[in-house]
């Protein structure tokens, strides 16, 4: 028996004269090419029966990926909530019950004590004082965000269904946003309140603030996550301290370097969610 | 009821969905068997062969990203493993007889169909199958895509990869050459 035949997509001519024409075919040479192109059809392909198609189906059936009910309704979930940015925030939002209200209220008392700080020019150093508390808010932030091991809810996290790559992500959403929203809100009261040079202050502020924030999170692969932050912030302390007490010109502050140690920052925070998939489990406690 | 797209049915059968699975294999096992069929010069049971193996790369490989259309994506997995065979065909010629790969390749499809087939080739398409079969591989892609599947111009440089303008160059070499072969019968016939 003959195999059933497949029709073109082109069957009159005037479709061919249109599809050549599309695709750069001069006018004048419509009248050639279309009779030539138009016995294409005449070579037509076996249309595969029900049963071909079902033998088809069963061959592929092994490669099927076997996921169980609950994984399948935990997908389905996600793809109705729509993929990245929007799952994304709409993880950070369930994040944000993590943070208590001493989070939110304490970055923003220093970040106001800063701006005061700055307006009322009662330091000679206006930028030395927004050095010291911006880091001092990725401190607060990473302590508590990623305090798993403490709040014994690592193996909750281990086992949830965002991966802790995700959850990690959602929770320097909430972190790192809420800081912006705070450097605006600084900015805005330096530009109003008069103070001279205020994108260089908000360097000096926010810049050092990923750095901490960065080298925290690499630290915790290690170490807890208070002895990291305490240590990054530390860290950065004892380098205040240092352009402040030290006169070498290599290792004053100015925007430049400012500039460097945030790109340093979001180098560590990118190699830390890179290596924390691996490093994680390694923090779960022994048995 | 309206039918779900290719995009939603993909991200269901990749979560293990069988009915989805069935829906997008069902839709779209004629047409693409259709291409192969044609890509590797009338040989069904290669064709079939290759249908299969691409289907089972859409389920292992698990590249297929949300935002992009699938039927592109589909073919160009298609297009490639044909690629492949084409390439271990030829170097496999080339080592018997070291022969050109276009050569090799017109070998391989002339000599893979049955008797019956071949009876049946030269009395429909026969010379339509020849003229394909004498295209470059790049230039034969582009046309069976183009005037057997109905794929636009976008959806050709989705599928090989490559920018719009080759793609229009390539159809233009391609019905060019198939001209050459096709018209003086065509003359003939009138």
């Amino acid at each position: 028996m003959l195999p059933p035949q497949s029709p073109g997509p082109f069957e009159r001519p005037e479709q061919l004269a249109e599809a050549l024409r599309e695709q750069g075919v001069a006018p004048e040479e419509l009248a050639n090419l279309v009779p030539a192109v138009h016995r294409l059809s005449e070579w037509q392909a076996p249309r595969p029966s029900s049963a071909d198609t079902q033998r088809l189906l069963v061959q592929l059936a092994t490669a099927l990926p076997a996921l169980s009910p609950v994984r399948q309704a935990i997908r389905a979930h996600r793809q109705r909530q729509g993929a990245g940015v929007r799952w994304l925030l709409a993880t950070a939002r369930i994040q944000v019950s993590l943070f208590g209200p001493a989070f939110w209220l304490v970055s923003a008392l220093v970040t106001l004590l800063g701006a005061g700080v700055v307006l009322s020019k009662v330091l000679p150093d206006q930028g030395l004082l927004l050095r010291a508390s911006g880091p001092f808010l990725a401190y607060l932030g990473t302590s508590i965000a990623f305090r798993g091991t403490t709040a014994r809810a690592l193996e909750c996290e281990l086992v949830c269904p965002p991966s802790p790559v995700q959850l990690a992500l959602a929770r320097l959403v909430v972190v790192l946003g809420y800081d912006v929203a705070l450097g605006l809100a600084l900015s805005l009261a330096l530009w109003v309140g008069g103070t001279e040079q205020v994108a260089a202050l908000m360097l000096s502020w926010f810049m050092p603030l990923l750095l901490v924030a960065g080298l925290a999170l690499a630290l915790s692969l290690r170490l807890s996550i208070q002895v990291a932050a305490s240590l990054a912030y530390g860290g950065w302390l004892a380098a205040l301290a240092m352009d402040a007490n030290v006169n070498l010109p290599l290792l004053r502050l100015t925007p430049a370097t400012d500039a460097l140690l945030g790109g340093i920052g979001l180098a560590l925070l990118a190699v830390a969610l890179l290596r924390l998939p691996t490093d994680m489990p390694r923090l779960l406690p022994s048995p | 009821m309206q039918e779900r797209s290719d995009e939603l049915l993909i991200a269901a059968v990749l979560a293990g969905d069988q009915v989805a699975f069935a829906t997008l294999v069902t839709r779209h096992h004629a047409p693409l068997l259709g291409y192969l069929y044609r890509l590797v010069g009338g040989d069904r049971p290669l064709a079939e062969d290759l249908v299969q193996e691409t289907l089972l790369h859409v389920l292992r490989q698990r590249t297929y990203q949300a935002d992009r259309p699938f039927k592109p994506w589909l073919y160009t997995i298609a297009t490639n493993l044909a690629r492949d065979y084409f390439k271990s065909a030829a170097v496999r010629q080339r080592g018997r007889s070291g022969e050109e790969e276009e050569e090799a390749l017109l070998q391989m499809s002339d000599s893979a169909p049955g008797p019956e087939e071949r009876a049946l080739a030269a009395e429909q398409g026969g010379e339509v199958r020849a003229a394909l079969a004498h295209l470059s591989e790049d230039y034969r892609v582009v046309v069976v895509l183009r005037f057997y599947q109905g794929f636009s111009l976008q959806e050709i440089a989705q599928t090989l990869q490559i920018p719009l303008g080759t793609v229009k160059s390539r159809l233009s070499v391609g019905v060019h050459r198939l001209h050459a072969v096709l018209a003086p019968a065509q003359e003939g016939v009138r």
